[in-house]
């Protein structure tokens, strides 16, 4: 229990160096693109230009700006809007936000391990039957879709088609905001990954189920179930949990093509608009924000070894 | 093992999706009006500024006006009416002094009366913020005193009693009124709430954003949602049938579009967007569909600029703000060339849906359907002719040295490469020059064409503000706006032009309007931009919503909006 806490903590020393170095390097690169988001096709002002360079410190030099920028945020204050509503403050917008995108991520992330290690498992133990055929093909033909590829199809189908064809009884209706409205995205974001899953879950249960210790398990008589999912599975899992602390980047990284289609006000879609309009605030805590949820799924995912291989102690 | 219980977990697993499927409500009904008023509109980006005196961005435009009261609004024809003022303005003999009568029963959502000492707030307050429209109160004698810190009340306002306000102009400004009809700045605010709720903080909770308009604010997620009511008892009058209007916001276009088809918007296309061009063309060529498409006038120019002050372009190299009136022109001819090249009916074929998203420019920078429009056909540069192009190129550039390395800079986005990709197509097929196309994010190109930084070609656009030419040309032409990082991006700066407009300004317009025409074809004649096409307002519109609009600058206001029975 020690060694899991000291590990735990040299983790998260670990996330706020990361968070450090991140926030540091994003601050940097997007003040060097060109063009400010105080800057309109209006004609502008000089003297007003100044008055808001001055209001928003960004007369000062880089690293004042950034030792500003990081003192407030330790504090949890993300500083201000410097383009839409400008001046209103982020931190209650940007949280959320990231409460919007973990909630999306969460359920994608739900869909990705139940579908892909149920549909993995039954391959497995369907081995060169239809079954196997048909959720092995499928599998390869869902993770070679990108997931924008499958949000824009699954709102063709649960939008248009779904309501034409139940004449509007039944719909996804696109949006935020109602918990009907989380599945169909989750599953677009899901979906790929869980193709994933499910293509490594049926090699490894493959290698799993043939070793004896799941033969003596047959042979002594333990039901289907108990013989697949306690013996088998939980074995199985260990290089699908591997797997676990990518995914879960590639599934908040790639909320942002999601959120942007489905018309989710998460951290996504924050993510490009504020590189777009030059919001230095919105992008540093954006991008910061992402290193620290990456951060701690990686650890969560770590944490959970032990659990599943007592032989793994920190 | 147990196979029928791994299948009802399969089986089970592939319904999740279905089990999170919205039903949809249908709508009751009463006489012909749904009983359920409440209009549903999506946008793409959330508002800028919500408060009147920091507005900076075409978005913030149709959501304010319904919440926000000027003295003067343009009607759904583009007639100046007047709104917090009673009638038209006397102007006096000079034409520098501007007396409005206000309505006296004119009061703000939370009851307060609107006086002419809250104009006279309201006005100071917009030109302490200096936003992007502050340029509408500069007439104003103090204004721009204001504006820059140097004093902390416009001298030329003054209010006698309580229901007249008096505005003394520094020079005769016969777009005074026009400007004023403009949903920006000069719109008035509550004194009362903002001193008690702050400067900034008043916009931020819906208790305390209060205008004077039909509607109010009632809950707003920032970039998320909005939600509006109508005023009880609004001052103005009837405040339509909806009782709700819901946007959201961040809604992607096509998406937009597939929610619309679920019944789920009432339109799409109001509040400062377009509809995506794939659909435009997928109702155009719908029998059925194509009733709810509707193409309307747009106020926007879309073309290539030149830089001015140097570069292959140029008349000369100057520095910026100087004038460019250089003889003779070095760079006039190749302007011409490029101009010429291009065909503009094929290019709106191709970037416009058939040309029916946008129409060829052949009538000078400033659009169709505006005060000082030159007409039809009247720009000779807009006329292709590829032969008398490659004449003019090679007359240009001899050594065939200018031609080479020509970029254009344009902001990537769908539309915007389709029309870049054909002019850079028509230059290779036409000129047989290789011209090459630099797309880049929005503020990039803002910033490189304010500070006069492209030598090559630039894509230029602007929506007018207002119907009156006066808006182009002080903001795009005039050399007070040809230095670094001011408005007029290709530093055009001709001294001639310059006193024409200012002798146009100070008339009133339909004795102005020959000298803005005059100025216009000035602009015309030195191909200052290469005029590519006019832009349009798409909206899809459901069948059972009526009054929905734009006239070109503006969306209808939401009073006029209703839904029917469905």
């Amino acid at each position: 229990m020690r060694g899991t806490l000291v590990y735990t903590g040299q983790r998260l020393v670990l996330i706020a160096f990361t968070a450090l170095a991140v926030s540091s390097i994003v601050f940097i690169g997007i003040h060097l693109q060109p063009g400010s988001s105080l800057l309109t096709d209006r004609p502008s002002n000089p003297v007003r230009l100044q008055q808001l360079l001055h209001q928003f410190n960004l007369d000062l030099p880089w690293p004042q700006q950034y030792w500003i920028w990081l003192t407030h945020a330790i504090r949890g204050d993300m500083g201000v809007s410097l383009s839409s509503n400008r001046g209103e403050s982020l931190t209650p917008v940007l949280l959320r936000e990231a409460g919007v995108s973990m909630t999306l991520g969460f359920f994608a992330i739900l869909f990705t391990i139940f579908v892909g290690i149920g549909l993995g498992t039954l391959a497995a133990i369907r081995q060169n039957t239809w079954v196997d055929y048909v959720a092995s093909t499928a599998a390869v033909i869902t993770y070679s879709i990108p997931p924008f590829v499958w949000a824009f199809l699954l709102i063709i189908v649960t939008v248009t088609y779904l309501y034409t064809l139940t004449g509007g009884a039944i719909y996804e209706d696109i949006g935020w905001g109602k918990p009907e409205q989380i599945p169909v995205p989750a599953l677009a974001l899901g979906l790929p990954y869980a193709a994933i899953v499910a293509r490594l879950t049926r090699a490894s249960m493959l290698e799993v189920i043939r070793q004896d210790y799941v033969r003596t398990a047959w042979a002594k008589g333990l039901t289907g179930r108990v013989v697949v999912v306690r013996h088998a599975l939980r074995n199985a899992l260990i290089p699908v949990v591997t797997i676990l602390g990518p995914l879960v980047t590639a599934i908040i990284t790639g909320s942002v093509v999601i959120e942007f289609l489905f018309g989710i006000p998460g951290l996504g879609k924050e993510f490009v608009n504020s590189i777009l309009s030059r919001d230095y605030n919105i992008t540093v805590a954006v991008f910061t924000a992402y290193a620290v949820i990456v951060g701690f799924a990686n650890l969560a995912v770590d944490l959970s070894y032990p659990l599943l291989d007592p032989r793994i102690r920190y | 093992m147990r196979p029928s219980g791994l299948r009802a977990w399969a089986v089970t697993l592939g319904f999740i999706p279905i089990l999170g499927l919205a039903a949809c409500g249908s709508s009751s009904t009463s006489g012909n009006l749904a009983k359920d008023q409440t209009l549903n509109v999506p946008m793409q980006d959330d508002v800028a500024h919500l408060d009147p005196a920091d507005i900076d961005a075409a978005t913030d435009i149709p959501i304010l006006q319904n919440m926000f009261v000027g003295l003067y609004k343009f009607d759904d024809k583009l007639n100046i009416q007047p709104y917090g003022a009673k009638a038209l303005p006397d102007v006096s003999s000079d034409g520098k002094t501007y007396t409005f009568h206000l309505r006296s029963d004119m009061k703000f959502s939370n009851g307060d009366p609107v006086t002419a000492q809250d104009w006279i707030y309201s006005w100071t307050r917009a030109a302490k913020h200096n936003a992007a429209y502050e340029g509408n109160l500069s007439p104003i004698i103090g204004a721009d005193d204001v504006a820059n810190g140097k004093a902390t009340s416009i001298s030329g306002l003054s209010a006698p009693d309580a229901n007249t306000l008096v505005a003394k102009l520094s020079a005769p400004a016969g777009y005074f009124v026009t400007m004023l009809a403009m949903p920006t700045e000069t719109e008035v605010v509550d004194r009362k709430v903002i001193d008690k709720a702050g400067d900034t903080a008043w916009t931020n909770d819906a208790s305390t954003y209060i205008g004077s308009g039909p509607f109010k604010m009632t809950a707003r997620v920032p970039k998320q949602s909005m939600d509006f009511a109508p005023v009880a008892n609004w001052w103005g009058g009837s405040t339509g049938t909806l009782t709700h209007v819901h946007i959201d916001i961040g809604i992607d276009q096509v998406s937009q579009v597939k929610k619309f088809e679920s019944g789920g918007y009432g339109v799409v296309g109001p509040l400062n967007q377009n509809v995506d061009t794939d659909d435009v063309l997928r109702y155009q060529n719908d029998p059925v569909k194509k009733s709810l498409l509707s193409i309307l006038p747009g106020v926007r120019v879309t073309g290539l600029g030149f830089n001015f002050t140097n570069g292959p372009f140029a008349p000369a190299k100057v520095t910026p703000g100087q004038p460019t009136t250089h003889t003779p022109d070095d760079g006039l001819i190749g302007r011409e060339a490029i101009s010429m090249a291009i065909d503009r009916a094929q290019l709106a074929d191709v970037a416009c849906v058939h040309a029916v998203t946008c129409a060829p420019a052949t009538g000078g920078p400033i659009p169709k359907g505006v005060k000082g429009y030159l007409g039809d056909n009247t720009d000779q540069y807009a006329k292709f002719d590829a032969t008398k192009a490659k004449q003019l190129l090679d007359q240009w550039d001899p050594g065939k040295t200018k031609r080479n390395g020509i970029k254009i800079r344009y902001n990537a986005s769908a539309i915007n490469d389709k029309i870049f990709g054909n002019v850079q197509a028509q230059l290779k097929a036409n000129l047989g020059i290789d011209v090459a196309t630099a797309p880049s994010d929005f503020p990039t190109l803002l910033a490189e064409r304010k500070n006069k930084t492209i030598l090559g070609l630039f894509r230029e656009s602007w929506g007018m503000d207002y119907n009156h030419p006066q808006d182009w040309f002080d903001n795009l032409s005039i050399c007070a706006q040809a230095g670094v990082g001011k408005g007029n991006n290709e530093g055009y700066c001709n001294p001639a032009l310059d006193t024409l407009v200012a002798s146009a300004d100070a008339k009133q317009l339909d004795q102005a309007l020959p000298q803005y025409v005059q100025a216009n074809k000035i602009l015309v004649d030195n191909v200052v931009w290469v005029n590519l096409i006019y832009g349009t307002n798409q909206f899809l519109t459901q069948k059972w919503v009526s009054g929905e609009g734009n006239n070109g600058f503006y969306d209808y206001e939401w009073k006029e909006i209703s839904l029917q029975q469905h």
